[in-house]
């Protein structure tokens, strides 16, 4: 893998963003409402390059969006006519710039997802076209533990460029051919990192670390065989009485990926579209099949789904776990529902 | 890269009656140079445009490249099959998932114990177990349905008694009918077998395999001789969009044929594995 570092200045990058905006759509984070989203940008100006931690949302949906289309068809006589969506999709090019650690690592988990048995050509479509500039986080935010996760502060793999902001400033880390050939193809805009500004990165990370490690939780990978033995355990029913069902854990997680499909009409019968919808593990419809059977009626069933998908299932599926610890849930969660308090609770469980 | 979510045309060929709101349809692909072969056991994802998409297993193989589905008029998409006529284009994916242990089942006697339209993939198996019959020691079949009507593939059964034994029962019988009245597992009485040199399989409701399971288990059954077809919803069939997981397994690409002893440690518990 590349590994070599160069250093920017904040006015350079700007510039770089431009040249690139050029060639690639541009996504990076926002301001709206105090609270930082990715949005696809016009200009490079509009982006807010300093926020502490993440943002609100994660960089999901530019992979595998809320709702999409997979292919519409148009029904003639006797005969169906598909037109479908992948080619439009293959023309595309995307910079998303900004992104955090936690939500470069969940691109390595919905790619190991979306490979396995079949290959879904629209989210692997959208990741080798899409550029990866990632930026570290500045701060923590409240709800963040991606060290215990094993995701951050500092991404192992899957972006082409990783800044660290130095001053006014930045360090380049490349991490990727395409990132190589971006750097050579502005070799105006960098200049060469010393040995002192490659070491201040590992300050940064530590300094985060320290905050992380007060946390006082374990490696979310070490829960595994804790989590086997107490799935009939009580606890599960506690949160059972506070969850309400409602699903924003799943749409602010950066790893669920779960969706339904359906297809919709014009009035006229003539024209059709299959789409993809994202679904949530919490609702009651989620299992339900044709005859009415629900096969998880209970709500610590569904709890417990989500959970142990993250931490255990996803393990014997992928060979990691797919929480990046990045707290998002805890911050939507309407019932206050913390994974960091179940994550205690699992591990009082494994002294009984 | 392929396009997986595309459906191939396919027509209808032929639609048989088959009891109640239950229809069996004959379907081809449209291209010529696309060959159909699948497992007993496998299923296919069935689009009827303008409608959508659902699983169905296979329900036997017919001649010239086509194959057969059993089907109960019960939602959107079995409704809007159920409108459509002989010629028609319907779009097909698949075969996906894994389907009967053939291997396993190979000079090894086999009881086989189907409820309602839980028959459907294995007459699958049935039809593949009389073409190869040397291959296979006895062979048995438990059927229930729910009345006489309710009997799926009637005028096949006769040539199938020709090749196995086959014990039928219903839940309601009709001043017609002459055979047992009870549970499927009733049957399970009436018949001698070897736990031990025997593969059970079988399909049907949930709460049919849950007291089959147990029966078995009670007969001396090990968990390695006893194999079942879930029936969850396999909305994409490519272990994509998670809603056919059973503690994390995606029944669409290890199942739906499941052997018990995976189902037992499953850390979620499940009704069919009858604890």
């Amino acid at each position: 893998m590349v590994r070599n570092f160069y250093k920017i200045s904040e006015e350079n990058l700007y510039i770089l963003l431009d040249r690139l905006g050029k060639e690639y759509k541009i996504v990076g984070p926002v301001k709206r409402d105090d609270a930082i989203f990715f949005e696809y940008v016009n200009d490079a100006s509009e982006l807010v390059l300093r926020y502490n931690g993440r943002s609100l949302l994660p960089i999901k949906k530019f992979f595998l969006p809320p709702r999409e289309i997979l292919f519409e068809y148009e029904i003639i006589d006797n005969d169906v006519v598909i037109r479908d969506k992948l080619e439009e999709l293959q023309k595309s090019r995307t910079v998303i710039f900004g992104a955090r650690a936690c939500d470069i690592t969940s691109l390595e988990i919905l790619k190991k997802t979306f490979s396995k048995d079949f290959e879904d050509p629209y989210v692997l479509t959208r990741t080798r076209t899409t550029i990866i500039i990632g930026v570290m986080c500045e701060d923590v935010s409240p709800t963040c533990f991606c060290y215990q996760a094993g995701s951050g502060p500092v991404p192992k793999e899957s972006f082409d460029i990783f800044l660290y902001r130095l001053g006014d400033h930045y360090l380049v880390q490349v991490g990727s051919e395409k990132g190589e050939e971006i750097v050579s193809s502005n070799a105006d805009l960098f200049s060469k990192a010393s040995p002192e500004d490659i070491s201040k990165k590992d300050i940064m990370a530590e300094k985060l670390i320290e905050k992380m490690k007060k946390l006082d939780i374990p490696e979310l990978q070490s829960l595994y065989s804790t989590l086997t033995s107490i799935y009939e355990a009580t606890l599960w029913d506690e949160y059972a009485k506070k969850c309400l069902s409602c699903g924003k854990c799943n749409f602010a997680c950066p790893t669920c990926y779960c969706f339904d499909i359906h297809d919709e009409v014009d009035l006229g019968l003539r024209y059709g579209a299959r789409i993809r919808e994202w679904d949530s593990c919490h609702f009651l419809s989620f299992t339900r099949v044709a005859s009415g059977e629900v096969f998880r009626k209970d709500r610590s069933s569904r709890i417990k789904q989500r959970i142990y998908h993250k931490l255990v299932y996803s393990v014997n599926d992928i060979g990691i776990t797919s929480c990046v610890g990045c707290g998002r849930c805890i911050e939507v969660c309407p019932a206050s529902i913390d994974l960091r308090e179940i994550i205690k609770r699992v591990m009082e469980e494994r002294g009984i | 890269m392929k396009n997986v979510y595309i459906p191939q045309k396919a027509v209808i060929e032929n639609i048989r009656e088959e009891a109640p709101d239950t229809r069996t349809f004959r379907i081809k692909l449209v291209s010529k140079t696309s060959k159909f072969h699948f497992l007993p056991g496998q299923f296919i994802e069935l689009t009827v445009f303008g409608y959508g998409e659902a699983p169905f297993s296979i329900s036997g193989k017919a001649v010239n490249n086509s194959f057969e589905i059993t089907v109960r008029e019960i939602g959107t998409v079995t409704r809007a099959l159920f409108r459509k006529n002989i010629g028609d284009i319907i779009g097909i994916r698949g075969p996906f998932g894994r389907g009967w242990p053939l291997e396993t089942l190979t000079g090894k006697n086999v009881l086989i114990i189907a409820g309602g339209l839980g028959l459907a993939p294995l007459r699958a198996l049935i039809q593949h177990i009389i073409e190869n019959r040397s291959s296979f020691g006895e062979v048995i079949l438990l059927y229930g349905a729910r009345t006489p009507q309710h009997i799926l593939y009637k005028n096949e059964i006769p040539e199938w008694q020709d090749h196995i034994e086959v014990h039928l029962t219903v839940d309601k019988g009709d001043s017609t009918w002459r055979g047992k009245v009870g549970v499927v597992t009733v049957l399970l009485d009436d018949v001698r077998i070897d736990p031990q040199d025997t593969i059970a399989l079988q399909c049907g409701p949930p709460i049919m395999m849950h007291f089959v399971s147990k029966k078995l288990k009670q007969l001396g059954f090990p968990d390695e001789n006893i194999y079942l077809s879930l029936e969850r919803l396999m909305k994409c069939g490519m272990g994509f969009c998670g809603k056919c997981t059973i503690s994390g397994t995606y029944v669409c690409l290890r199942g739906p044929v499941f052997c018990y002893s995976e189902i037992r440690g499953f850390i979620e518990k499940i009704p069919e594995a009858g604890v």
